[in-house]
């Protein structure tokens, strides 16, 4: 076991495996795209996105219907998938990192809670923005579940000046279990509404179109670059605030920025997809255990694992019992939760 | 050289340690002493400015106050007493974290002179074997050593230790010690140290700075600082007593 881990760490820098990896993505991207209720080979789905960027003539045999269930249902879909798996996998490698704790997850500092109280009230009172429409939802989500991470960090730094991880992690559990409550009051006040939020809460990707993945992809971008700039603080960062601050690391103003970043991640990929969780725990644990824990490693290869991962679920959501759909969020718990508790158990053996 | 002047520390608006003062030559290796609870480690921690502190800390006329956290870390390395292990880092990967102060921007990555500093520090802890291994699977002697050797790529002028020779078997203690001597007396450097062993800080300090329950008690070299009163009064037992009958035994 300790050679193949050093054999991949010695080829962390090695562009073979960075081009096996982006192939990887390509290619649960591509399967995500071909496999549903009408199949279609890769090489039409090259063909269709060929025609579609680039008005190359399609290949024989695709006709108009394929093209539209290839671009408007299934790429948006798979591209959506990826990026909310991307999201929360960066997410969470860097909330371990600033709480030094593996056990971690942006859901600790309360975005899911927020999110889920924004939606849930939005849902009962029916309540949409002129304009926007349907996309009342994932804006409130992202609005709510940003604003639960502020106001924890501020009540944090007025509890505890020097914003220790303790505080953190105890103030989020008091938050997202004070919004819980809230919720679950709401909801049973409100019994006909509990269904569509507690749909709403297990996550999905269906008919969700190419307007979602516009609206995703900016903040996918600024959070994954965002996050990209303080590697080697996270580094820093993972052994501890009084080692991080001797060497160098100013780490109240980095914990912030970090944790802001974290938030803008989750709180969009709450928005656009509902509470999906494991994700953030999982793909950042075993990333780091294959690959190390250097964070110029470990948050690129989060974005593809945690993308790949969530595209399949989500595929496995979707086609497991044709011609209805179950919830990806179940989908990605009911992997995740065995496979987290085998790694947890290999580790205190 | 370092002057810290009527310092005072402590925590949630009480002063663990009250009015300080002493100065630390270059070249020196001083020790802090005193019991358990006496405030040796708030101390240290208020030295490398990790905790807010009252009164002044001159390095070299530089009031250390004035210093962002990059530039004193380029002056004031501490070596801290918890050092727990969260994530997978080698021992390289940990000791060349040291160099952060030094680096410029944020995507930059350690140039030529940053590797050949990091692989001599980890050389001089003796552990350029294990360079790739991984740090979660080190003993707690080995691990003091990486987080020594991360304080040494820091390149300062000030070490700071907190009981360095924790998890460590005699011969580490010693060769440690000698080592933070001589790194002191070569480079012209200054090397602050928590000890509990009063036979290694006899052996091995120019100086010693003894405090009780937060307060100076005595400062100077060990003949000035360990005198029979001094001892019984922060010790509470007989210590030159005590040392006798045990190398008596060892006779």
């Amino acid at each position: 076991m300790h050679q193949y881990k050093k054999s991949l760490r010695t080829i962390q820098n090695n562009k073979r495996a960075i081009i096996l990896l982006i192939s990887l993505m390509f290619l649960i991207l591509c399967i995500g795209a071909s496999t549903g209720s009408s199949n279609t080979s890769i090489k039409d789905i090259l063909s269709i996105i060929g025609y579609k960027i680039f008005a190359i003539p399609l290949a024989k045999g695709i006709n108009n219907n394929d093209v539209a269930i290839i671009w408007n249902l299934r790429l948006p879909r798979v591209l959506l998938a990826f990026i909310v798996g991307g999201s929360l996998a960066v997410s969470g490698a860097v909330v371990q990192s600033v709480l030094k704790n593996p056990l971690a997850s942006p859901y600790t500092l309360g975005v899911s809670s927020g999110a889920s109280l924004g939606v849930g009230l939005l849902i009962v009172s029916g309540f949409s923005i002129p304009f926007i429409g349907k996309l009342t939802m994932p804006l409130v989500g992202f609005l709510c579940g940003i604003t639960t991470v502020f106001a924890i960090v501020k009540f944090s730094s007025i509890v505890d000046k020097g914003m220790s991880n303790t505080t953190i992690i105890l103030s989020g559990m008091v938050f997202s279990l004070f919004f819980n409550a809230i919720l679950t009051t709401i909801a049973a006040l409100y019994s006909e509404d509990i269904k569509s939020i507690a749909l709403w809460q297990m996550g999905s990707f269906s008919m969700k179109g190419w307007s979602y993945v516009k609206i995703g992809l900016p903040f996918f971008a600024i959070g994954t670059i965002g996050v990209m700039l303080y590697c080697k603080e996270m580094d820093i960062l993972s052994f501890g605030e009084e080692q991080a601050k001797s060497v160098g690391v100013d780490t109240s103003i980095i914990k912030r920025k970090l944790l802001i970043l974290s938030a803008v991640l989750t709180g969009s990929a709450v928005a656009i997809s509902g509470t999906i969780g494991f994700v953030d725990l999982i793909v950042p644990h075993l990333v780091r255990r294959i690959f190390g824990a250097k964070h110029k490693n470990v948050i690129p290869i989060c974005i593809i694992f945690g993308g790949c991962f969530m595209v399949f679920t989500d595929l496995v959501a979707r086609t497991i019992v044709v011609p209805s759909e179950l919830p990806v969020g179940a989908i990605t718990a009911l992997i995740g939760a065995p496979f987290f508790a085998y790694i947890y158990l290999k580790k205190s053996k | 050289m370092l002057e810290i002047k009527n310092l005072s520390c402590g925590y949630d608006k009480v002063d663990v340690v009250r009015d300080i003062t002493f100065e630390a030559k270059r070249g020196e290796l001083i020790c802090i002493v005193g019991p358990n609870g006496c405030g040796k480690s708030t101390l240290l921690k208020a030295i490398g400015k990790l905790i807010e502190y009252k009164g002044h800390i001159i390095l070299d006329s530089t009031n250390i106050e004035n210093l962002n956290r990059k530039e004193l870390a380029k002056n004031i390395a501490l070596m801290t007493q918890t050092n727990n292990i969260y994530f997978p880092y080698t021992v390289y990967e940990t000791v060349s974290l040291g160099r952060y102060a030094y680096l410029k921007g944020s995507l930059s990555s350690l140039s030529k002179e940053d590797v050949d500093i990091v692989i001599e520090a980890i050389k001089s802890v003796d552990l350029i074997e294990l360079k790739d291994k991984l740090i979660s699977e080190l003993s707690g002697g080995q691990l003091q050593r990486v987080f020594l050797a991360r304080a040494f790529a820091q390149n300062p002028q000030v070490i700071l230790l907190d009981e360095p020779t924790n998890h460590l078997d005699l011969k580490c203690q010693v060769e440690i010690l000698e080592y933070l001597s001589l790194w002191a007396k070569k480079n012209n450097k200054i090397v602050i140290g928590v000890l509990h062993d009063l036979n290694l800080v006899n052996l091995f300090s120019e100086k010693i700075v003894m405090l009780s329950q937060g307060e100076v008690i005595g400062k100077g070299t060990p003949e000035e600082v360990f005198l029979e009163d001094n001892l019984k009064k922060v010790y509470n037992i007989n210590v030159r007593g005590f040392m006798l009958k045990a190398l008596k035994k060892w006779q």
